[in-house]
């Protein structure tokens, strides 16, 4: 059966997806987070040691399973394509402004959506950047923007990531070599083998589905085409549900214990950022995941980027705090994005521009 | 609902390329639309153009004379 061929199919890729990450949810997985690309992957480099914030530190099956999800399903439709040589320094870079900008608001468009799910106010803030930062990305297309194209390679180089995440699994399962949080958000954890299946569920489904976050309102401004938009739909519909039956449907802001803060213009900001550079990289921090899976190491290396921003964000103080209940006085302590992380967030706007605007696209000869 | 039919889809390597074509066409009065790439296709950049099997050829034409390099010519129901 062709799952994708109808909007009602990709709603349903959706669902799919949406019923993953509420079981992740319910399993363990820390509130809202549930499935949220830019924190695992920032856990995972706190576990490789890459940052030393002892709360995240956690090497997600989730990451692992979405990029062998990908690889695995592409590999068994014959849509696996090595390719690369697309400008990868700059996706490096992109890689960094996304993680930058994810963690300045604290989420991914993934997360965005799953906290809009429930009912927080900020994520809706958020959106508001998201969607203008996407709709720079389009005015930059329609200027002539491209980063050149990719070229086929050596079957073997598309496969580089998916061997370092099993590599990663390996670690994790076999030794004790990574380090793993005993308190925080990388503590929370569904049991790693449902984490996983999760993963390659997830990943299997989003790589057929093409679901992507930036790319549906990408497809929206200038297509008026809601394909895309239908499996965001989907499972926005799935984790508002399970939210509301599970009492974690919260509606406001400033709400502790979500890992979420209410300084408006800094979530506009990072999601402007992440929207934009999404747009220029091709795909939101999940896209790139799944294509990195079946075998763009184009995109591998900008997962490689949001690695090294993730561990950037936390080594230099970049990344915002969530509001929070002191655990002692039980007093609210409101969650802000520190000044380096404000200067770091304004640096990568003005990045995404410098990038969109000089690299231009060449007439075939 | 739209009915389905037999469409000739052209990828591309980048989205620029899609949209130089989008472009190239309305400036030469060209048949079709940009469309994201059907998922029957696995190929491109995401965004694909959408026109008549009948168009091939003009679409050869006018793509070699704008520069305009595709990926490939898909006939698929769009």
């Amino acid at each position: 059966m062709n799952l994708s061929d109808s909007k009602k199919k990709l709603a349903l890729a959706g669902v799919i997806c949406g019923l993953v990450a509420a079981c992740l949810a319910y399993f363990g997985n820390p509130a809202n987070m549930a499935f949220c690309i830019a924190c695992f992957i920032r856990d995972t480099a706190g576990a490789l040691g890459m940052h030393q914030a002892e709360v995240v530190q956690y090497a997600r099956p989730e990451i692992i399973g979405l990029v062998l999800g990908a690889f695995i399903i592409s590999v068994m439709t014959k849509e696996y394509r090595s390719t690369a040589g697309s400008s990868p320094m700059i996706r490096f870079v992109l890689g960094l402004i996304i993680m930058t900008g994810s963690l300045v608001f604290l989420g991914c468009p993934l997360r965005m959506v799953i906290r809009m799910s429930a009912g927080d106010l900020n994520a809706w803030v958020a959106l508001i950047g998201f969607v203008l930062g996407v709709g720079s990305g389009v005015v930059a297309l329609k200027k002539g923007f491209s980063l050149g194209r990719a070229h086929v390679t050596n079957k073997a180089g598309g496969t580089v990531l998916p061997l370092l995440m099993l590599g990663i699994l390996v670690l994790s399962i076999g030794t004790t070599l990574l380090k793993a949080s005993e308190a925080g958000p990388g503590s929370m954890h569904a049991p790693l083998i449902a984490s996983l299946i999760g993963g390659l569920v997830f990943g299997a489904f989003a790589q057929k589905s093409r679901m992507c976050f930036a790319g549906s309102i990408r497809d929206i401004i200038p297509m008026k085409n809601f394909d895309l938009f239908s499996v965001i739909g989907g499972l926005f519909v799935v984790m508002l549900i399970f939210n509301i039956a599970t009492g974690r449907f919260v509606f406001g802001f400033g709400t502790p214990g979500i890992i979420a803060h209410s300084e408006h213009l800094w979530n506009i900001l990072g999601m402007y950022a992440v929207g934009f550079a999404a747009v220029l990289a091709g795909g939101c921090p999940l896209r790139q995941l799944i294509l990195a899976g079946q075998g763009s190491s184009d995109s591998a290396v900008t997962v490689i980027g949001m690695l090294v921003g993730a561990a950037l964000c936390h080594n230099l103080g970049l990344a915002a705090s969530g509001t929070a209940a002191n655990a002692e006085t039980g007093e609210i302590v409101a969650g802000a994005v520190p000044f380096n992380g404000k200067v770091a967030c304004v640096i990568c706007i003005v990045a995404c521009f410098v990038i969109a605007f000089t690299n231009k696209r060449k007439e075939a000869k | 609902m739209r009915k389905k039919e037999l469409k000739l889809v052209v990828t591309f390597h980048t989205t620029a390329d899609a949209m130089a074509m989008e472009k190239a066409c309305k400036k030469h009065g060209a048949p079709g639309r940009i469309i994201p790439v059907p998922r029957a296709i696995s190929a491109g950049c995401g965004l694909s153009w959408c026109a008549g099997l009948d168009d091939r050829e003009q679409m050869k034409e006018m793509m070699a004379k704008a520069g305009i390099e595709e990926e490939d010519m898909h006939e698929c129901m769009v």
